[in-house]
């Protein structure tokens, strides 16, 4: 079997939050982030309001969706590029959603191609790039797997968030150390989505640091 | 824990008398018998029905076989659930024995998660733990665990070994002498009636003026229609307890005080 370069329609994003979290230890929003790489959910709904900002301004095609309304993803919301086998066009859908058990965001996503026939976790698996496959196939918990989305109930696709921290915390301390303004959503995302297929444009980290 | 003993061999050895039939759809050789099975609450129904698989399959042609997924009342069943989960979420007004539909075709893609293999199983319940233990402990004592620990948990759930999984899982049910509790309380509670799978959040076991929570406090906080009196309780009377205590089993948490 011949291996294709997934052709991608337009990115459809969605950025849940859980309802309000009154107990939280993070009562205040706070970007000097002083402690741990953890992050309270209204920082995290902070970050995403940021992120939607430049969003919108680029015409990236991410949207905002608090929980509490009944979602309905539009038929015909997706544009779809054209191409020669259109057999070979697959639609990705990313959500990011914020895990009070891990104090982090947690990427999941799903793609089906243009008859609606979903991927499989193969599928999936074939399209990550080779250097990422090593990394995850090391600890069977932070590779890709399918799970229950906790809102809509339906199978998606998700990154294990248990060792997000890990990762963030070198990318946090040294935006500290340097007094940059860091958005950290955008930088959590810019690591996570390129192993399944989500690039971040380059100006959302532009307009984080544009921002003082 | 030890005054619990009691209460927690009652919740792992309980038991669902089920019976397994054959779609009408399926393709068959010749008449297919149901099947009749004593299912645990505690476990999962990919990791139980061997028996019923292969009984299905014998009459059956190899060509007319493909992912086994389970239905009741035209709903299908998700295996990721506990069993005792489900009973009670969807069946237990009914009469027993509970009445399950076997499907080998067709596997409904927007509804259910594949299960292609035991090890898939493994993953979800230790993923579950995992989180449990977050929450907990920031995953303190299960990630300083050792890998046979955490095999010795699934093979005790796998096996049917309470002392076995028990013997690792106290450790999980401890907590620091100077607390006096977990930092979180994991739980989900599940209902019919609602939109999403389920309601977890962050709850202290201890209040702010040091008062341990009760699971009525829970209850009050995070789903106060479970207990407004006004309210068709009986909805979620059901089973709540049985549905709550489902995935506390599985995750391990402590008692409510």
């Amino acid at each position: 079997m011949r291996k294709t370069e997934p052709q991608r329609g337009i990115l459809h994003g969605q950025l849940w939050t859980a309802e309000e979290q009154q107990d939280t230890i993070y009562t205040q929003l706070s970007f000097n982030m002083e402690e741990d790489e953890f992050i309270g959910e209204k920082t995290f709904q902070h970050y995403c309001a940021e992120f939607i900002k430049h969003s919108q301004q680029i015409g990236d095609s991410w949207e905002w969706r608090p929980s509490k309304e009944a979602f309905e993803l539009p038929s015909d919301d997706c544009e779809v590029i054209e191409t020669a086998a259109a057999s070979k066009v697959i639609k990705y859908e990313y959500h990011v959603l914020y895990s009070c058990s891990y104090q982090v965001p947690v990427l999941y996503f799903r793609a089906s191609f243009l008859d609606g026939r979903p991927l499989t976790l193969k599928d999936i698996w074939e399209g990550v790039h080779e250097c990422y496959k090593t990394r995850l196939l090391q600890g069977p918990w932070d590779t890709i797997t399918q799970q229950e989305h906790p809102i809509l109930g339906q199978p998606f696709f998700v990154l294990h968030p248990c060792k997000t921290n890990e990762f963030m915390a070198p990318v946090l301390k040294n935006s500290r150390k340097i007094n940059k303004n860091v958005n950290y959503i955008t930088s959590w995302l810019s690591i996570v989505g390129p192993v399944v297929g989500l690039n971040l444009p380059l100006s959302y980290a532009k307009a984080t640091s544009q921002a003082e | 824990m030890t005054d619990d003993k009691d209460v927690l061999r009652d919740v792992w050895f309980g038991r669902i008398p089920t019976c397994f039939t054959l779609y009408q759809d399926e393709i068959t050789e010749r008449e297919a018998e149901p099947y009749y099975l004593l299912l645990p609450r505690v476990s999962y129904l990919t990791l139980v029905t061997d028996k019923v698989k292969k009984h299905f399959q014998k009459v059956m042609r190899q060509e007319d076989i493909s992912e086994i997924w389970f239905e009741y009342e035209g709903t299908p069943l998700k295996w990721h659930y506990p069993i005792g989960l489900l009973f009670d979420l969807l069946a237990s007004s009914s009469a027993l024995p509970w009445n399950i539909t076997v499907h080998f075709k067709s596997f409904p893609e927007k509804d259910l998660l594949h299960c292609p293999s035991k090890d898939a199983i493994e993953a979800h319940f230790m993923s579950c733990m995992k989180e449990a233990d977050a929450l907990k402990h920031k995953s303190q004592v299960i990630n300083e665990m050792q890998k046979k620990d955490h095999k010795q948990l699934w093979m005790g759930l796998q096996n049917d070994r309470f002392d076995q999984f028990w013997a690792i899982n106290r450790k999980l049910m401890e907590y620091p002498a100077e607390e006096n509790g977990f930092r979180y309380i994991p739980f989900r509670i599940y209902q019919t009636t609602t939109e999403r799978p389920f309601i977890q959040k962050l709850f202290r076991p201890v209040a702010a003026d040091g008062q341990l929570h009760t699971l009525g406090d829970l209850l009050k906080e995070v789903c106060p229609s479970a207990v407004d009196p006004e309210d068709r309780v009986s909805l979620c009377r059901s089973g709540w307890s049985a549905v709550v205590r489902s995935w506390l089993t599985a995750t391990s948490t402590s008692e409510f005080k």
